[in-house]
């Protein structure tokens, strides 16, 4: 284990197509809902493909209480939702707080895309001229932390961290180096990405869509299916939350975080910068891969996400490979890009806590590439110490945390 | 260090451009708006990535991707990283950058908006994402460690370098190339613009003098810087020529309205990266502010230096190289950061360009207001986004210059 000083979660909050909150959530992750549906938020009807995960009847006023709801773009409404939840989640009372020393990281892949695609509708249309303010004070992905904190009054450092669909995992990274290193007492650490026409007109372009359901893993998966949703998770250095009383969901045991430096938007053929991103997790974690109890895939539901990520698995865990328990909530929650990992990091704090795992939906035949245990359709019940969570992005950029049991 | 910028190509030509002065103003107009005209500052206009990228296919990087992977090809030479050494010891890329391309993102959209989603281009798409020129880069260079894309905004490129320096202190990671970049645009320009955040046409004086009584804002500009940051033993082990040491950072946000809040915020990063570098105000012998002709951030960043040097003395000389170079968003701190080394091996700082009427508004301080030398061995740099973070970093002289 361990000799660092020991991060710790103490709250989890996120708003996603099938739930917000984290009992809403889990139970709906527990029962295999899907909520994906045709998109409602753009005319896809010069699109070959219709299917998004949006959220719907989310109402920012219930969470954005200081600022203007309406003053601020839909990811930082979800940022500060997650960021809401997560803080009633931990039972932390902001009075209690030094607020110099709190703060928030959190990543994204478009920070808030429907600015530009707002200035972009007007420049076509020959209305540049009613562009306003707006559009430079609200885009700039760093407005989502900045939002988050200047609605909860935190002073401490904030960043964004836009490492696209691994940038929640950079950001948890980040906000545990930043605790440990004791330049911060709490940190709420996540992602969130609103539902954008630029995001799926690209993925839609890239042929990487599925027409009717995500299948990650499954021999005939045709692609995943864009999204959109925030996690934020509530971190502290342990002897902070034991002082208060916290209770703990698990420790952020390490990370691991590696470059392809092969492809703007294909994965190394052999997994080699995944693979190197899982060995530094483990090895800073101080664990084995034996040691590893269950894993929250990428699992895009991309042909080549999913055989790749395979590979990279099989080489770093060797036979144990095939014993440890994987899942991609993506088969239900769609992939929320920069929330995606966030959201699932969450998902790992609660695999421990619960002893249970969710499902890999939607899985019907085995695809022979990839041949481990994606824990197909139902969740099971399951002793899970230690989690890993793993993420890659555009640009090569690949993550792995984990998180582990924290010993009283 | 590597620099691409309108005042040179190198970190010594960088310096010596702003030592004597030199600026580049232009005024920008915009075919697509009757009458549309505007002011900005350190555009490259000339710039060519072949002149640094022969042999290799551009097409698939866009603007902010030649300029960082130009810069990064310069620091690599100049810190001595041959591609051998980088296939054996994966060095990690920290990319500071407040828009990633814009311009690329809004294209990208409007091509589909009016020829259909089918006419998108798919490797227009994969410059899309934010931290496009960091992959770009890291496959042009085989940069295969930690890479990662901070954005905050016009304090990017400090926060990188920041944030590089822990990976370095708190992570495996040994080597890593950090700092900023952002291109000049018409999108992120109209939006400044329509803000009212930029230098007025109106008036005199071609260029936005910071800190000068009746400024009336910024002028937007573009370039990309890298500094290579490594393990000391690691950096002595390979027999490295040690430029600076970053010493110390602090990074604070400002959630609340008004001027005391930011001001506060601003003296507060400070503090914190003088605390982390176990370092007193006395240690530092040179400030590199962060302000950039605005009237608000100026006021705000100025009163902060007051109150950290506690009404003490005016005698720590104060220069703002936003001067010369504009408003360089995500590349300002990393820009500042390798003047600031330059600053130190030499012992000249450059001065505020145009400072003749400070504005009686502000707090009396040494600002500098033409090259002058300097005392000491650390300088302490500001960078503050426009929307409440401040950023400051710390940087010494190696000891053998010490």
């Amino acid at each position: 284990m361990s000799i660092r000083p020991g991060v710790v979660v103490t709250g989890i909050g996120m708003v996603t197509s099938i739930g917000a909150g984290r009992r809403e959530f889990w139970n709906a992750l527990m029962a295999g809902t899907c909520g994906f549906g045709p998109v409602q938020s753009f005319d896809t009807s010069q699109f070959g493909v219709h299917l998004g995960a949006e959220i719907h009847g989310f109402k920012p006023e219930e969470y954005v209480q200081k600022l203007d709801p309406h003053s601020i773009g839909r990811s930082s409404q979800l940022a500060i939702a997650a960021a809401r939840l997560a803080l009633t989640d931990g039972s932390l009372d902001l009075a209690e707080i030094d607020p110099d020393r709190a703060g928030v990281c959190a990543g994204t892949t478009s920070g808030e895309p429907h600015y530009i695609e707002r200035f972009d509708d007007r420049y076509v249309l020959d209305e540049l001229k009613m562009v306003g303010r707006e559009f430079i004070t609200r885009y700039p992905c760093h407005v989502v932390p900045g939002h988050t904190a200047m609605e909860l009054g935190l002073s401490g450092e904030t960043m964004m961290i836009p490492t696209a669909c691994a940038a929640g995992n950079y950001a948890i990274a980040h906000a545990s180096d930043l605790l440990r290193a004791g330049k911060a007492d709490i940190m709420l650490a996540g992602g969130a990405d609103s539902f954008s026409r630029i995001t799926y007109t690209g993925f839609a372009r890239l042929g990487a869509i599925a027409p009717e359901v995500c299948q990650p893993f499954d021999r005939n998966r045709k692609g995943m299916v864009p999204g959109e949703g925030a996690a934020m998770l509530l971190l502290e250095l342990k002897e902070h939350a034991v002082a208060r009383g916290a209770r703990i969901y698990c420790e952020v045991a390490g990370y691991g975080l590696s470059c392809d430096a092969h492809h703007m938007t294909a994965a190394h053929p052999q997994g080699e910068g995944a693979a190197r991103a899982i060995r530094m997790a483990l090895e800073q974690s101080g664990f084995a891969p034996e040691d590893v109890d269950y894993i929250s895939a990428h699992g895009t539901g991309t042909s080549t996400n999913d055989r790749l990520e395979t590979i990279a698995v099989k080489k770093t865990f060797g036979q144990h490979a095939y014993k440890v328990p994987i899942s991609s909530i993506k088969s239900m929650l769609g992939h929320t890009m920069g929330a995606a990992s966030a959201i699932e990091a969450a998902v790992c704090a609660l695999t421990i806590t619960e002893g249970r795992i969710p499902p890999t939906a939607n899985w019907k035949d085995q695809d022979p590439e990839c041949d481990l245990d994606y824990v197909p359709n139902v969740a099971r019940k399951h002793n899970v110490r230690i989690a890993m969570n793993n993420a890659y992005a555009f640009g090569g950029n690949n993550s792995s945390v984990i998180f582990a049991e924290c010993a009283a | 260090m590597g620099v691409i910028s309108s005042l040179g190509d190198s970190p010594a030509s960088l310096h010596s451009a702003l030592c004597n002065g030199q600026a580049s103003a232009y005024e920008f107009h915009e075919p697509k708006l009757d009458g549309f005209r505007g002011r900005g500052s350190g555009r490259i206009i000339a710039f060519q990535a072949e002149t640094y990228l022969k042999g290799r296919n551009l097409r698939p990087l866009d603007r902010t991707g030649q300029l960082v992977v130009a810069a990064a090809k310069l620091a690599l030479e100049d810190s001595r990283w041959p591609p051998e050494r980088l296939a054996q010891h994966p060095a990690g890329l920290v990319l500071g950058t407040m828009f990633g391309s814009v311009h690329t993102i809004a294209q990208f959209d409007r091509r589909s908006l009016e020829q259909g989603p089918a006419c998108a281009s798919p490797m227009d798409f994969a410059n899309t994402v934010i931290n496009a020129a960091a992959g770009q880069t890291a496959i042009w260079h085989n940069l295969r460690g930690i890479n990662s894309t901070i954005a905050s905004g016009s304090a990017s490129g400090l926060a990188a370098l920041g944030y590089a320096s822990d990976l370095i202190r708190y992570s495996v990671q040994t080597a890593v190339l950090a700092g900023g970049v952002d291109e000049f645009c018409f999108e992120s320009f109209y939006g400044f613009e329509r803000a009212g955040m930029l230098h007025a046409c109106d008036v005199p004086e071609p260029f936005p003098v910071p800190f000068q009584a009746g400024r009336t804002g910024f002028a937007v500009g573009e370039a990309a810087g890298l500094l290579m940051l490594e393990e000391w033993t690691s950096a002595e082990a390979r027999g490295a020529r040690i430029l600076g040491e970053m010493r110390g950072h602090g990074s604070t946000y400002s959630p609340g309205e008004g001027q005391e809040h930011a001001v506060r915020s601003i003296a507060r990063a400070m503090t914190e990266a003088l605390k982390d570098a176990s370092m007193s105000p006395r240690d530092v012998s040179c400030i590199s502010a962060s302000a950039n002709g605005s009237v608000r951030a100026d006021s705000d960043e100025a009163l902060a230096i007051k109150s950290l040097l506690n009404g003490g003395g005016p005698e720590v000389p104060v220069t703002a190289i936003k001067s010369m170079i504009g408003e360089t968003l995500g590349a300002s701190g990393a820009l500042q950061a390798i003047d600031l080394v330059e600053t130190l091996r030499n012992g000249t700082l450059p001065g505020i360009r145009g400072l003749e009427q400070k504005d009686p508004a502000l707090p009396e301080l040494n600002f500098c207001r033409k090259q002058s030398p300097i005392h000491g061995n650390s300088g302490l740099i500001n960078s503050i986004s426009l929307d409440g973070v401040a950023c400051s970093l710390l940087i010494s002289a190696p000891p053998a210059l010490a």
